[in-house]
Protein backbone atom coordinates (compact mmCIF):
# COMPACT_ATOMS: atom_id res chain seq x y z
CA UNK A 1 0.00 0.00 0.00
CA UNK A 2 1.71 3.31 -0.98
CA UNK A 3 0.57 5.58 1.89
CA UNK A 4 2.98 8.79 0.62
CA UNK A 5 1.23 11.54 -0.65
CA UNK A 6 4.42 13.12 -1.59
CA UNK A 7 6.54 11.60 -4.72
CA UNK A 8 9.94 13.86 -4.03
CA UNK A 9 11.58 15.50 -0.78
CA UNK A 10 11.98 18.67 -2.94
CA UNK A 11 9.10 21.18 -2.22
CA UNK A 12 7.22 18.84 0.86
CA UNK A 13 4.76 20.19 3.04
CA UNK A 14 2.17 17.73 4.09
CA UNK A 15 4.01 14.41 4.15
CA UNK A 16 2.31 12.50 6.71
CA UNK A 17 0.85 9.27 5.77
CA UNK A 18 -2.83 9.83 3.62
CA UNK A 19 -1.96 13.89 3.63
CA UNK A 20 -3.46 13.74 0.11
CA UNK A 21 -6.42 12.17 0.99
CA UNK A 22 -8.29 13.77 3.16
CA UNK A 23 -11.60 11.36 3.28
CA UNK A 24 -9.64 9.01 4.46
CA UNK A 25 -8.30 11.11 7.45
CA UNK A 26 -12.07 11.99 8.35
CA UNK A 27 -13.04 8.27 8.67
CA UNK A 28 -9.37 7.61 10.85
CA UNK A 29 -10.43 10.57 12.98
CA UNK A 30 -14.40 8.74 13.23
CA UNK A 31 -12.55 5.34 14.05
CA UNK A 32 -10.47 7.15 16.41
CA UNK A 33 -13.54 8.76 18.17
CA UNK A 34 -15.30 5.19 18.29
CA UNK A 35 -12.73 3.43 20.05
CA UNK A 36 -13.00 6.15 22.74
CA UNK A 37 -16.63 5.67 22.87
CA UNK A 38 -16.28 1.70 23.01
CA UNK A 39 -13.98 1.83 25.60
CA UNK A 40 -15.85 4.28 27.89
CA UNK A 41 -18.94 1.82 27.16
CA UNK A 42 -16.61 -1.15 27.71
CA UNK A 43 -15.33 0.69 31.26
CA UNK A 44 -19.47 1.02 32.46
CA UNK A 45 -20.43 -2.19 31.67
CA UNK A 46 -17.33 -4.21 33.59
CA UNK A 47 -18.76 -1.26 36.55
CA UNK A 48 -21.76 -2.57 36.59
CA UNK A 49 -20.80 -6.36 36.67
CA UNK A 50 -18.24 -6.01 39.07
CA UNK A 51 -20.93 -3.75 41.66
CA UNK A 52 -23.02 -6.70 41.01
CA UNK A 53 -20.68 -9.12 41.79
CA UNK A 54 -19.81 -7.75 45.01
CA UNK B 1 35.19 43.63 -5.17
CA UNK B 2 32.51 43.61 -7.69
CA UNK B 3 32.80 39.75 -7.65
CA UNK B 4 32.69 39.37 -4.31
CA UNK B 5 29.46 41.45 -3.30
CA UNK B 6 27.45 38.59 -4.67
CA UNK B 7 28.74 35.90 -3.17
CA UNK B 8 28.84 38.24 -0.15
CA UNK B 9 25.07 38.74 -0.25
CA UNK B 10 24.67 34.48 -0.96
CA UNK B 11 26.71 34.50 2.46
CA UNK B 12 23.96 36.89 3.88
CA UNK B 13 20.98 34.88 2.94
CA UNK B 14 22.29 32.09 4.27
CA UNK B 15 23.64 33.21 7.55
CA UNK B 16 19.57 34.74 8.17
CA UNK B 17 18.39 31.17 7.06
CA UNK B 18 20.21 29.57 9.81
CA UNK B 19 19.36 32.39 11.76
CA UNK B 20 15.97 31.73 11.22
CA UNK B 21 15.87 27.92 11.25
CA UNK B 22 17.76 28.13 14.38
CA UNK B 23 15.04 29.93 16.11
CA UNK B 24 12.41 28.11 14.85
CA UNK B 25 14.34 25.06 16.29
CA UNK B 26 14.94 26.77 19.76
CA UNK B 27 10.91 27.80 20.32
CA UNK B 28 9.95 23.28 19.27
CA UNK B 29 12.49 22.58 21.72
CA UNK B 30 12.00 25.23 24.57
CA UNK B 31 8.24 23.91 24.25
CA UNK B 32 9.21 20.23 24.14
CA UNK B 33 10.94 20.30 27.08
CA UNK B 34 7.80 22.72 28.61
CA UNK B 35 5.76 19.80 27.82
CA UNK B 36 7.96 16.87 29.33
CA UNK B 37 7.69 18.79 32.28
CA UNK B 38 4.80 19.39 32.32
CA UNK B 39 4.47 15.58 32.75
CA UNK B 40 5.14 15.83 36.13
CA UNK B 41 2.02 17.25 37.20
CA UNK B 42 0.59 14.45 36.27
CA UNK B 43 3.07 12.12 37.81
CA UNK B 44 2.42 14.27 41.15
CA UNK B 45 -1.24 14.19 40.89
CA UNK B 46 -0.77 10.76 40.45
CA UNK B 47 0.95 10.04 43.90
CA UNK B 48 -0.99 12.56 45.70
CA UNK B 49 -4.76 11.43 45.02
CA UNK B 50 -3.15 7.49 45.70
CA UNK B 51 -1.78 8.86 49.12
CA UNK B 52 -5.41 10.80 49.70
CA UNK B 53 -7.30 7.84 49.25
CA UNK B 54 -7.31 4.89 51.95
CA UNK B 55 -5.49 1.88 50.85
CA UNK B 56 -8.87 0.00 49.43
CA UNK B 57 -9.39 2.27 47.07
CA UNK B 58 -5.93 3.40 46.06
CA UNK B 59 -5.52 1.73 42.69
CA UNK B 60 -8.77 2.68 41.70
CA UNK B 61 -7.94 6.44 42.16
CA UNK B 62 -4.84 6.11 40.12
CA UNK B 63 -6.79 4.24 37.32
CA UNK B 64 -8.69 7.50 37.36
CA UNK B 65 -5.80 9.50 37.20
CA UNK B 66 -4.48 7.72 33.90
CA UNK B 67 -7.57 6.91 31.99
CA UNK B 68 -7.93 10.93 31.96
CA UNK B 69 -5.03 11.33 30.77
CA UNK B 70 -4.84 8.84 28.18
CA UNK B 71 -7.82 9.82 26.93
CA UNK B 72 -7.26 13.70 26.67
CA UNK B 73 -4.85 13.29 24.56
CA UNK B 74 -6.65 12.26 21.32
CA UNK B 75 -9.68 14.40 22.33
CA UNK B 76 -7.49 17.60 22.88
CA UNK B 77 -6.53 16.30 18.86
CA UNK B 78 -9.94 15.15 17.66
CA UNK B 79 -11.06 18.47 18.82
CA UNK B 80 -10.15 20.64 21.79
CA UNK B 81 -7.58 22.34 19.57
CA UNK B 82 -9.89 23.48 17.05
CA UNK B 83 -12.06 24.87 19.45
CA UNK B 84 -8.85 26.64 21.14
CA UNK B 85 -8.36 28.45 17.33
CA UNK B 86 -12.30 28.96 16.60
CA UNK B 87 -13.50 30.91 19.17
CA UNK B 88 -12.14 33.44 20.77
CA UNK B 89 -14.89 36.20 19.59
CA UNK B 90 -17.50 34.09 21.80
CA UNK B 91 -19.88 31.05 19.51
CA UNK B 92 -19.15 32.75 16.19
CA UNK B 93 -16.41 30.18 14.39
CA UNK B 94 -13.65 32.48 13.62
CA UNK B 95 -11.64 32.51 9.98
CA UNK B 96 -8.60 30.26 9.98
CA UNK B 97 -9.82 27.71 12.63
CA UNK B 98 -10.07 25.08 9.95
CA UNK B 99 -5.84 24.71 10.42
CA UNK B 100 -7.06 22.80 13.70
CA UNK B 101 -9.36 20.15 12.67
CA UNK B 102 -8.20 16.81 12.97
CA UNK B 103 -8.02 16.02 9.16
CA UNK B 104 -6.04 19.88 8.58
CA UNK B 105 -2.48 19.25 6.63
CA UNK B 106 -1.07 21.34 9.81
CA UNK B 107 -2.43 18.50 12.24
CA UNK B 108 0.50 16.08 11.23
CA UNK B 109 4.23 16.23 9.88
CA UNK B 110 4.35 18.85 7.76
CA UNK B 111 7.81 20.46 6.73
CA UNK B 112 6.66 24.08 6.43
CA UNK B 113 5.44 23.93 10.07
CA UNK B 114 7.05 23.68 13.16
CA UNK B 115 4.72 25.30 15.54
CA UNK B 116 1.63 23.43 15.73
CA UNK B 117 2.36 20.20 16.87
CA UNK B 118 4.47 21.66 19.64
CA UNK B 119 2.01 24.23 20.70
CA UNK B 120 -0.68 21.18 20.65
CA UNK B 121 1.33 19.30 22.74
CA UNK B 122 1.64 21.85 25.39
CA UNK B 123 -1.89 22.93 25.27
CA UNK B 124 -2.98 19.24 25.60
CA UNK B 125 -1.05 19.01 28.33
CA UNK B 126 -3.03 22.19 29.98
CA UNK B 127 -6.06 20.13 29.23
CA UNK B 128 -4.70 16.87 30.73
CA UNK B 129 -4.04 19.43 33.55
CA UNK B 130 -6.96 21.04 33.83
CA UNK B 131 -8.95 17.63 33.84
CA UNK B 132 -6.61 16.42 36.87
CA UNK B 133 -7.83 19.16 39.07
CA UNK B 134 -11.01 17.87 39.42
CA UNK B 135 -10.01 14.44 39.98
CA UNK B 136 -8.71 14.36 43.88
CA UNK B 137 -12.25 15.77 45.10
CA UNK B 138 -13.88 13.00 43.67
CA UNK B 139 -11.92 10.41 45.02
CA UNK B 140 -13.47 6.75 46.84
CA UNK B 141 -16.83 6.65 45.01
CA UNK B 142 -17.01 8.10 41.82
CA UNK B 143 -17.59 5.64 38.71
CA UNK B 144 -14.46 5.67 36.25
CA UNK B 145 -16.87 5.85 33.14
CA UNK B 146 -18.60 8.43 34.97
CA UNK B 147 -15.37 10.32 35.43
CA UNK B 148 -14.37 9.87 32.37
CA UNK B 149 -16.86 11.59 30.45
CA UNK B 150 -16.93 14.60 32.73
CA UNK B 151 -13.29 14.23 32.50
CA UNK B 152 -13.23 14.80 28.76
CA UNK B 153 -15.75 17.31 29.02
CA UNK B 154 -13.74 19.40 30.96
CA UNK B 155 -10.69 18.52 29.40
CA UNK B 156 -11.45 19.19 26.12
CA UNK B 157 -14.41 21.34 25.89
CA UNK B 158 -15.09 23.58 28.49
CA UNK B 159 -12.12 25.03 29.80
CA UNK B 160 -11.29 24.91 25.61
CA UNK B 161 -13.76 27.72 25.57
CA UNK B 162 -12.32 29.55 28.37
CA UNK B 163 -8.80 29.80 26.71
CA UNK B 164 -9.89 30.85 23.71
CA UNK B 165 -12.12 33.69 25.37
CA UNK B 166 -9.37 34.98 28.12
CA UNK B 167 -6.16 33.56 27.04
CA UNK B 168 -5.65 33.86 23.30
CA UNK B 169 -4.34 37.54 21.91
CA UNK B 170 -7.79 37.81 20.53
CA UNK B 171 -9.61 36.88 22.74
CA UNK B 172 -12.97 38.65 23.60
CA UNK B 173 -12.64 38.78 27.64
CA UNK B 174 -8.78 40.82 26.47
CA UNK B 175 -10.00 42.94 23.93
CA UNK B 176 -13.56 44.19 25.65
CA UNK B 177 -12.26 43.96 29.29
CA UNK B 178 -8.86 43.67 29.23
CA UNK B 179 -8.68 40.79 31.38
CA UNK B 180 -4.51 39.96 32.42
CA UNK B 181 -4.43 36.30 33.22
CA UNK B 182 -0.91 34.77 31.88
CA UNK B 183 -0.63 32.07 33.86
CA UNK B 184 -4.21 30.83 33.27
CA UNK B 185 -5.56 31.09 36.74
CA UNK B 186 -8.89 31.99 35.55
CA UNK B 187 -9.37 29.67 32.08
CA UNK B 188 -7.79 26.64 33.98
CA UNK B 189 -8.12 26.99 37.98
CA UNK B 190 -10.90 28.75 38.24
CA UNK B 191 -13.12 27.27 35.37
CA UNK B 192 -11.88 23.06 36.63
CA UNK B 193 -12.37 24.03 40.20
CA UNK B 194 -16.05 25.63 39.46
CA UNK B 195 -16.88 22.57 37.21
CA UNK B 196 -15.81 20.31 40.01
CA UNK B 197 -17.88 22.26 42.64
CA UNK B 198 -21.30 21.39 40.21
CA UNK B 199 -20.14 17.62 40.08
CA UNK B 200 -19.32 17.11 43.98
CA UNK B 201 -23.25 18.95 44.06
CA UNK B 202 -24.87 15.81 42.57
CA UNK B 203 -21.65 13.64 43.88
CA UNK B 204 -22.99 13.61 47.24
CA UNK B 205 -19.71 13.10 49.83
CA UNK B 206 -18.24 9.64 50.95
CA UNK B 207 -20.05 7.50 52.96
CA UNK B 208 -18.87 8.20 56.66
CA UNK B 209 -17.34 11.38 55.91
CA UNK B 210 -20.60 13.53 57.84
CA UNK B 211 -22.47 12.21 60.93
CA UNK B 212 -26.25 12.16 61.54
CA UNK B 213 -26.12 15.65 63.40
CA UNK B 214 -24.16 17.14 60.69
CA UNK B 215 -20.53 16.99 62.14
CA UNK B 216 -18.13 16.22 60.29
CA UNK B 217 -15.30 13.22 59.85
CA UNK B 218 -11.77 13.51 58.97
CA UNK B 219 -10.97 10.44 56.49
CA UNK B 220 -7.86 10.37 56.44
CA UNK B 221 -5.83 9.25 53.06
CA UNK B 222 -3.33 5.50 53.75
CA UNK B 223 -0.23 7.53 52.57
CA UNK B 224 0.80 11.06 53.43
CA UNK B 225 4.12 11.11 52.55
CA UNK B 226 3.12 9.79 48.92
CA UNK B 227 0.86 12.83 48.77
CA UNK B 228 3.05 15.42 49.89
CA UNK B 229 5.85 14.34 47.28
CA UNK B 230 3.28 13.98 44.53
CA UNK B 231 2.40 17.52 45.37
CA UNK B 232 5.88 18.58 45.14
CA UNK B 233 6.29 16.83 41.46
CA UNK B 234 3.22 19.01 40.52
CA UNK B 235 4.94 22.41 42.01
CA UNK B 236 7.44 21.70 39.49
CA UNK B 237 5.72 20.42 36.64
CA UNK B 238 3.95 24.10 37.37
CA UNK B 239 7.70 25.58 35.62
CA UNK B 240 6.97 23.48 32.75
CA UNK B 241 3.17 24.94 32.57
CA UNK B 242 4.33 28.83 33.06
CA UNK B 243 7.17 28.71 30.87
CA UNK B 244 4.39 27.51 28.38
CA UNK B 245 2.39 30.17 29.15
CA UNK B 246 4.96 32.41 27.42
CA UNK B 247 5.82 33.03 23.82
CA UNK B 248 9.43 32.44 22.54
CA UNK B 249 9.87 34.51 19.46
CA UNK B 250 14.09 33.68 19.03
CA UNK B 251 14.73 37.61 19.97
CA UNK B 252 12.20 38.30 22.95
CA UNK B 253 10.03 36.57 25.08
CA UNK B 254 5.66 37.64 25.25
CA UNK B 255 2.57 36.97 26.94
CA UNK B 256 -0.01 35.36 24.91
CA UNK B 257 -1.37 38.73 24.77
CA UNK B 258 1.62 39.72 23.09
CA UNK B 259 2.91 42.42 25.75
CA UNK B 260 6.85 41.96 26.07
CA UNK B 261 7.84 39.64 29.27
CA UNK B 262 11.06 37.90 30.24
CA UNK B 263 11.27 34.63 31.42
CA UNK B 264 13.33 36.00 33.99
CA UNK B 265 9.63 37.77 35.84
CA UNK B 266 7.95 34.52 35.55
CA UNK B 267 10.79 32.88 37.41
CA UNK B 268 10.55 35.89 40.05
CA UNK B 269 7.57 35.49 40.97
CA UNK B 270 6.69 31.59 40.32
CA UNK B 271 8.87 31.19 43.01
CA UNK B 272 7.66 33.93 45.32
CA UNK B 273 4.43 32.79 44.86
CA UNK B 274 4.97 29.26 45.46
CA UNK B 275 6.70 30.32 48.47
CA UNK B 276 4.15 32.94 50.06
CA UNK B 277 1.23 30.32 49.67
CA UNK B 278 3.46 27.67 51.97
CA UNK B 279 3.63 29.90 54.64
CA UNK B 280 0.28 31.51 54.60
CA UNK B 281 -1.06 27.87 54.59
CA UNK B 282 1.51 26.84 57.38
CA UNK B 283 0.50 29.82 59.47
CA UNK B 284 -3.54 29.30 59.11
CA UNK B 285 -2.96 24.98 59.33
CA UNK B 286 0.19 23.69 60.55
CA UNK B 287 -0.99 21.09 58.14
CA UNK B 288 2.13 19.43 55.85
CA UNK B 289 -0.76 18.82 53.21
CA UNK B 290 -2.13 22.14 53.46
CA UNK B 291 1.10 23.80 53.01
CA UNK B 292 1.86 22.01 49.97
CA UNK B 293 -1.51 22.66 48.80
CA UNK B 294 -0.47 26.29 49.85
CA UNK B 295 2.54 25.85 47.00
CA UNK B 296 -0.10 25.58 44.68
CA UNK B 297 -2.23 28.19 45.48
CA UNK B 298 0.49 30.65 45.74
CA UNK B 299 1.47 29.98 42.11
CA UNK B 300 -2.05 30.42 41.31
CA UNK B 301 -2.42 33.74 43.17
CA UNK B 302 -0.08 35.36 41.51
CA UNK B 303 -0.61 33.52 37.75
CA UNK B 304 -2.55 36.17 36.17
CA UNK B 305 -0.18 39.21 36.56
CA UNK B 306 3.22 36.82 36.95
CA UNK B 307 4.67 39.25 33.96
CA UNK B 308 3.95 42.44 36.13
CA UNK B 309 4.49 41.96 39.76
CA UNK B 310 7.02 43.21 42.33
CA UNK B 311 8.43 39.81 43.34
CA UNK B 312 7.74 41.12 47.12
CA UNK B 313 4.03 41.80 45.98
CA UNK B 314 3.70 38.27 44.43
CA UNK B 315 4.93 36.95 47.62
CA UNK B 316 2.31 39.11 49.49
CA UNK B 317 -0.61 38.53 47.01
CA UNK B 318 0.00 34.31 47.74
CA UNK B 319 0.60 34.77 51.37
CA UNK B 320 -2.74 35.92 51.64
CA UNK B 321 -4.10 33.40 48.84
CA UNK B 322 -2.46 30.79 51.44
CA UNK B 323 -4.06 31.85 54.42
CA UNK B 324 -7.71 32.41 52.74
CA UNK B 325 -8.26 29.32 50.82
CA UNK B 326 -7.88 26.82 53.46
CA UNK B 327 -10.62 28.61 55.27
CA UNK B 328 -13.03 28.82 52.07
CA UNK B 329 -12.95 24.99 52.19
CA UNK B 330 -13.54 24.66 56.23
CA UNK B 331 -16.49 26.56 54.92
CA UNK B 332 -17.33 24.59 52.14
CA UNK B 333 -16.79 21.48 54.40
CA UNK B 334 -18.91 22.22 57.82
CA UNK B 335 -21.60 24.23 56.51
CA UNK B 336 -22.30 23.21 52.80
CA UNK B 337 -20.98 19.43 53.40
CA UNK B 338 -18.95 19.79 50.15
CA UNK B 339 -16.76 17.11 50.81
CA UNK B 340 -14.23 17.94 48.63
CA UNK B 341 -11.48 15.12 49.62
CA UNK B 342 -8.33 17.38 48.72
CA UNK B 343 -9.80 21.01 48.73
CA UNK B 344 -9.03 21.47 44.88
CA UNK B 345 -12.46 23.83 44.64
CA UNK B 346 -10.63 25.89 47.02
CA UNK B 347 -7.19 25.41 45.88
CA UNK B 348 -7.70 25.91 41.96
CA UNK B 349 -11.48 27.31 42.07
CA UNK B 350 -11.57 29.65 44.55
CA UNK B 351 -7.53 30.65 44.33
CA UNK B 352 -8.02 31.50 40.90
CA UNK B 353 -10.90 34.44 41.70
CA UNK B 354 -8.02 35.34 43.95
CA UNK B 355 -5.45 35.41 41.48
CA UNK B 356 -7.74 37.34 38.75
CA UNK B 357 -8.96 39.96 41.47
CA UNK B 358 -5.63 40.68 43.09
CA UNK B 359 -4.26 41.63 39.47
CA UNK B 360 -7.11 43.73 38.93
CA UNK B 361 -6.23 45.50 42.17
CA UNK B 362 -2.21 45.50 41.97
CA UNK B 363 -1.64 45.47 38.09
CA UNK B 364 -4.44 47.87 37.47
CA UNK B 365 -3.51 50.47 34.95
CA UNK B 366 -1.00 48.60 32.24
CA UNK B 367 -1.82 48.54 29.16
CA UNK B 368 -2.78 45.49 26.64
CA UNK B 369 -1.73 44.98 22.81
CA UNK B 370 -5.39 44.92 21.95
CA UNK B 371 -8.21 46.06 24.27
CA UNK B 372 -8.86 48.36 27.33
CA UNK B 373 -6.01 48.55 30.19
CA UNK B 374 -6.26 45.83 33.20
CA UNK B 375 -8.73 46.63 35.42
CA UNK B 376 -10.47 46.12 38.70
CA UNK B 377 -13.89 45.35 37.08
CA UNK B 378 -12.30 43.78 33.90
CA UNK B 379 -10.71 41.20 35.85
CA UNK B 380 -13.53 41.04 38.15
CA UNK B 381 -16.28 40.09 35.26
CA UNK B 382 -13.90 37.76 33.60
CA UNK B 383 -13.65 35.53 36.60
CA UNK B 384 -17.67 35.76 36.66
CA UNK B 385 -17.35 34.66 33.30
CA UNK B 386 -14.87 31.92 33.97
CA UNK B 387 -16.59 30.43 37.88
CA UNK B 388 -20.05 30.69 35.29
CA UNK B 389 -18.36 28.57 32.49
CA UNK B 390 -17.34 26.06 34.63
CA UNK B 391 -20.08 25.84 37.29
CA UNK B 392 -22.78 25.22 35.14
CA UNK B 393 -21.14 22.27 32.47
CA UNK B 394 -20.01 20.42 35.39
CA UNK B 395 -23.36 20.27 37.46
CA UNK B 396 -25.72 19.62 34.17
CA UNK B 397 -23.45 17.31 32.72
CA UNK B 398 -23.03 15.20 36.61
CA UNK B 399 -26.84 15.61 36.86
CA UNK B 400 -27.63 13.85 33.58
CA UNK B 401 -25.15 10.87 34.81
CA UNK B 402 -26.63 10.56 37.86
CA UNK B 403 -29.88 10.05 36.33
CA UNK B 404 -28.92 7.66 34.07
CA UNK B 405 -26.70 5.45 36.88
CA UNK B 406 -23.32 6.64 35.90
CA UNK B 407 -21.78 8.97 38.42
CA UNK B 408 -21.96 7.06 41.56
CA UNK B 409 -20.45 3.95 42.56
CA UNK B 410 -22.50 1.53 44.30
CA UNK B 411 -22.75 1.46 48.26
CA UNK B 412 -21.35 -2.23 48.57
CA UNK B 413 -18.35 -1.19 46.06
CA UNK B 414 -17.99 1.89 48.09
CA UNK B 415 -17.67 -0.17 51.41
CA UNK B 416 -16.31 -2.55 49.90
CA UNK B 417 -13.20 -1.03 48.19
CA UNK B 418 -13.33 0.29 44.63
CA UNK B 419 -9.69 -1.82 43.91
CA UNK B 420 -11.32 -5.19 45.25
CA UNK B 421 -14.51 -4.12 42.83
CA UNK B 422 -13.00 -2.93 39.77
CA UNK B 423 -9.50 -3.76 39.94
CA UNK B 424 -7.84 -6.73 38.99
CA UNK B 425 -4.77 -6.82 40.85
CA UNK B 426 -3.39 -5.09 44.35
CA UNK B 427 -2.02 -2.39 45.65
CA UNK B 428 -0.44 -3.62 48.76
CA UNK B 429 0.77 -6.96 50.22
CA UNK B 430 -1.66 -8.30 52.84
CA UNK B 431 0.90 -8.31 54.88
CA UNK B 432 1.63 -4.52 54.30
CA UNK B 433 -1.42 -3.09 55.22
CA UNK B 434 -2.50 -2.13 58.82
CA UNK B 435 -5.61 -3.70 59.84
CA UNK B 436 -7.47 -0.06 59.81
CA UNK B 437 -6.83 -0.10 56.23
CA UNK B 438 -8.26 -3.45 54.91
CA UNK B 439 -10.70 -4.07 53.03
CA UNK B 440 -12.31 -5.95 55.89
CA UNK B 441 -16.12 -4.20 55.80
CA UNK B 442 -16.41 -4.69 59.55
CA UNK B 443 -13.47 -2.39 60.28
CA UNK B 444 -15.51 0.86 58.39
CA UNK B 445 -14.15 4.61 59.34
CA UNK B 446 -16.47 6.53 61.50
CA UNK B 447 -20.13 6.91 60.59
CA UNK B 448 -19.62 3.63 58.06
Amino acid sequence: MNTAPITSWEGAEAYFTFADKPALLVALTLVGIGVCVWTIASMAIHENKAYKDM
Amino acid sequence: MEQSVPELMARLDSLEASLSMATTINSEVFYWWCTALMLAIHAGFLAYEMGASRAKNALASGMKNLIAFAFLIPAFYYIGWWIYLAFPTGFTISDGSEAGLPWSEYMGPNLTDNASGIFYAAFTLFAATTASIMSGSVIERIRISGFTILALFLGAVVWVFGASWGWHPDGWLTTEWGLHDVGAAGAVHTIAGFFTLGVLINLGPRIGRFNADGTVNNIDGHNMPMSLIGLMLIVMGFFGFLGGCIIYTGDTWMTIYNTPATLSAFAFNTLMGVAGGMIGAYLVTRDPFWMMSGALIGVISSAPALDLYYPGLAFLISFGGGCVMPKLNDILVEKFKIDDAVGAVAVHGFGGVWGLVMAGIFASGYQNVAGPEISFVGQLSSAVVFMILGFAPGYVLSLVLKVVGLLRVSENAELAGLDKAEVPVSAYPESSVPAAFTNDPTSPTPAE
